[in-house]
């Protein structure tokens, strides 16, 4: 878990404004995990509908895979998210063992085992930090809404992520501010992100 | 299709042909046909290599009809690897070609005198059989070049590559794709072999001046073919997941969940998943010019596979699929998309499962023969399996053996084939079905079928643990069932869902035939596949002890959640009580 001023005070501002044929260049940032800051103590349903301005609907019809630190989920009521914990989220997904890892779906018992129980019931709603993991046609869907709202990510993986972006993507960039002050892109490209900093807090702006 | 072609490659003077009608066989296809051939007309106690066995090749009951999903070709014979019954199917063109000329099954009977390889076409003329030692020892992509010099373009192809001449226990049958590339594959079981004992290296299909089968009731077929189809088209998986990502869409849900097997079934997670998850995979393959949605057949609508060009731009195999993604990847410990893509297209050549070699490389590691993440070693092993060295056909004869011959304790396997990408200590349900399938670990044999809607047995509440034991009977029972269709068991997921799916998918059957199939029909026909299946493994020597898991599942606490597998013996012996 992280603290919400640990975080603040070691996270450098990196934005980028880009055009929409290079969000896939996001993917491994999206499924690999990033942390956001929200209220925790509350369960998975009130934060994806009531913090992240999901429709019930959608987390309903769309959302039918999530696990809580990598335990696959029934009740989206009952289990609570706490600081730290880890939220990953996918559509239905093939196979057998996909549709086994659906909420509430005909096969969960064939992953009895594993099942996330929540254990107890009272916890406060309080400011905390979760990580979250997007997988599959969520990354497309609800990785723009988070790239927008604003991610942090550690300054490792931004570093390997930044230095790995081919010369295309630096050009689909429209705009690239660092600490709100513009930046010319060979300085990311070599990762010459302020080396003091331990988390970036990205915000991502795809272009329609 | 309403004919059987035998060819007894062991006939004095040379092959001989009987074309015959299906007599009793009348109404099966696909594995139940296989099963039915192979459980009555082959002796279970013979040798898998010997001239006693049958290699079985049969289209679904809906094969080259204008039915969508309906390209699944079944290969069936006694397994040189399991010992038992061997149903092992793929897509790709043959099925559709085989059906629209007319024939049922081909079964390769016999074995020939000497070494000689044969080639065999097959058009609406009919049959001709003739050697061709030029073809020895090719990769399947050269094959299938040459055949396309000698018979046009208009064609479609079963051969075998090197593995299935050198009869090693990996070898896997290929059929040719709609751009005629021979990357879908019979993998499981040592079918290649079985083909390479009759000295068949390929089979050439030219539906050139024949037409599509045509239906009892031409307008209600279309009807229910459109329905099925639009069922397909809006369900999230099938309409929209698959297309995408293809079947490596796992990747990431498994790995998250904990039961992707990683360094030989030692771990849960990958730390590399990201690295070769199915969403990756799409993204490269869109970025070099490949295509990340692509169907195996004519007239798949949910075109789960791809085009995975290399660096600079060009072919270098078809998208590799979720299972082969893991068994040279994490199970190997590998993160390298493109490495593992090359190890996809060897095996392919080379006419290999990729499972089987996957695993038997992952044990070799643990064996201390190479590191785990060594890709350029693993691809160096494949190539030993090429080229027939005695380190190649250790490993080319499969998990076990290999685990065998370096001494290693922890070797994923039921009767003797290597299991499939998901850990049965953290998805305890799925490792009921791998210890229990007549078929050796396999988890195509309980597929997440709509045994909800057929009620298979009675209703099972989801969310208790014991329902286990009944609901990898009901998906075994329903699998076999769709498996004698012919079609694709990707359409499990839509059927699952969505009942008026479902019961489109009878009508195709039912206006086709002029039937009046129902529900408990099609599980009297997965009880009947099953039955067949299971008296012949017990007549081949076969016992409840070879209905286990190995023991270090019982043993060994998979991380992360630290689980063994729970479920007890005399539970498993239950999954065939019906």
């Amino acid at each position: 878990m992280q603290n919400k001023n640990t975080l603040d005070d070691n996270a450098k501002h990196l934005h980028i404004t880009i055009d929409p044929t290079h969000f896939s260049n996001f993917y491994e940032i999206l499924q690999s995990g990033f942390i956001v800051r929200c209220r925790v103590g509350v369960s998975i349903k009130a934060l994806l509908c009531e913090q992240f301005g999901l429709t019930p609907e959608y987390v309903v019809e769309r959302i039918s895979t999530i696990f809580l630190d990598g335990k696959p989920v029934d009740d989206i009521e009952s289990a609570i998210i706490k600081d730290g914990s880890r939220l990953a989220l996918s559509a239905a997904m093939p196979g057998l063992v996909g549709a086994t890892m659906r909420r509430e779906g005909v096969y969960a018992s064939l992953r009895s085992s594993i099942t996330y129980e929540e254990k107890h019931s009272n916890y406060q709603s309080k400011e905390g930090t979760v990580t979250i993991k997007l997988f599959n046609l969520l990354m497309e869907e609800l990785g723009p809404i988070f790239l927008k709202r604003g991610i942090f990510v550690t300054f490792p993986a931004m570093a390997t992520f930044l230095t790995k972006q081919p010369d295309n993507f630096w050009k689909a960039c429209k705009e690239i501010l660092l600490d709100r002050k513009p930046v010319v892109y060979s300085i990311l490209q070599k990762s010459n992100l302020p080396a003091q900093c331990d988390w970036v807090f990205l915000t991502v702006l795809i272009l329609n | 299709m309403d004919k059987i072609l035998r060819i007894n490659m062991g006939a004095e003077g040379g092959p001989k042909v009987t074309v015959a009608p299906f007599g009793d066989y009348a109404g099966l296809g696909g594995r139940g046909l296989t099963s039915a051939v192979v459980s009555k007309e082959v002796p279970p106690d013979c040798h898998p290599l010997s001239d006693a066995n049958k290699l079985v090749i049969a289209p679904g009951l809906l094969s080259g009809t204008a039915g969508s999903m309906t390209g699944r070709i079944s290969m069936g014979c006694k397994s040189p690897l399991t010992g038992g019954i061997k149903e092992s199917n793929a897509g790709g063109q043959p099925s559709q070609v085989l059906a629209r000329l007319g024939y049922g099954a081909i079964m390769l009977e016999g074995k020939p005198e000497g070494d000689d390889l044969y080639k065999i076409f097959i058009n609406k003329d009919g049959i001709r059989i003739t050697t061709d030692n030029s073809l020895r020892m090719l990769g399947n992509y050269d094959t299938v070049e040459k055949m396309k010099k000698e018979f046009g373009d208009k064609i479609a192809c079963i051969s075998i590559g090197p593995a299935g001449e050198m009869k090693l226990n990996a070898a896997s049958v290929a059929c040719t794709d709609a751009e005629l590339r021979p990357t879908r594959h019979a993998g499981r079981g040592g079918v290649g072999a079985v083909m390479g004992s009759k000295g068949v290296k390929v089979i050439v299909l030219d539906d050139t001046g024949v037409s599509m089968r045509q239906p009892k009731d031409p307008d209600k077929f279309r009807e229910a073919n459109k329905v099925f189809t639009e069922g397909l088209r809006k369900h999230g998986v099938t309409g929209e997941a698959l297309p995408a990502y293809g079947t490596n869409v796992l990747t990431n849900i498994l790995n998250e969940a904990g039961g992707y097997p990683t360094y030989n079934f030692k771990e849960g997670r990958f730390i590399g998943a990201s690295k070769i998850s199915g969403e990756t995979e799409a993204a490269l393959e869109t970025e070099r010019g490949g295509v990340p949605t692509h169907a195996c057949h004519r007239g798949c609508v949910i075109r789960c596979s791809g085009i995975y060009n290399d660096k600079d731009g060009h072919y270098l195999t078809k998208q590799p699929e979720y299972e082969t993604v893991w068994a040279h990847g994490g199970h190997c410990g590998i993160d390298d998309m493109d490495k593992i893509a090359m190890m996809d297209f060897l095996d392919d050549d080379i006419g290999l499962d990729t499972i089987e070699m996957g695993v038997a490389i992952g044990v070799a590691m643990e064996a201390g023969l190479l590191k785990f993440g060594d890709a350029d070693g693993a691809i160096n092993l494949i190539k030993e399996v090429g080229k027939g060295t005695p380190l190649g056909r250790i490993i080319g004869s499969g998990a076990a053996i290999t685990g065998r011959v370096f001494g290693v304790e922890r070797v994923p396997v039921v009767k003797g084939q290597a299991m499939p990408a998901y850990d049965p200590r953290a998805i305890q349900g799925i490792g009921v079905t791998y210890a229990t399938t007549p078929m050796g670990a396999d988890h195509t044999a309980g597929y997440a079928i709509a045994t909800n809607i057929l009620r298979v047995g009675g209703f099972v509440d989801p969310l208790k643990p014991e329902g286990q034991i009944d609901l990898s009977r009901n998906l075994q029972i329903a699998t076999a069932a769709i498996d004698s269709t012919g079609m694709c068991l990707f359409i499990a997921f839509a059927i699952m869902d969505q009942p008026e799916t479902f019961q489109a998918m009878l009508d195709l059957i039912n206006t086709f035939y002029g039937l009046s199939f129902t529900g408990d029909d099609v599980v009297d026909l997965g009880k009947k596949v099953l039955k067949m299946e299971r008296d012949f493994n017990m007549r081949a020597g076969f016992t409840k002890e070879q209905d286990r898991l190995p023991p270090f599942f019982k043993t060994q606490p998979v991380p992360p959640h630290n689980v063994t597998f729970q479920v007890k013996d005399e539970d498993l012996d239950k999954v065939f009580n019906w």
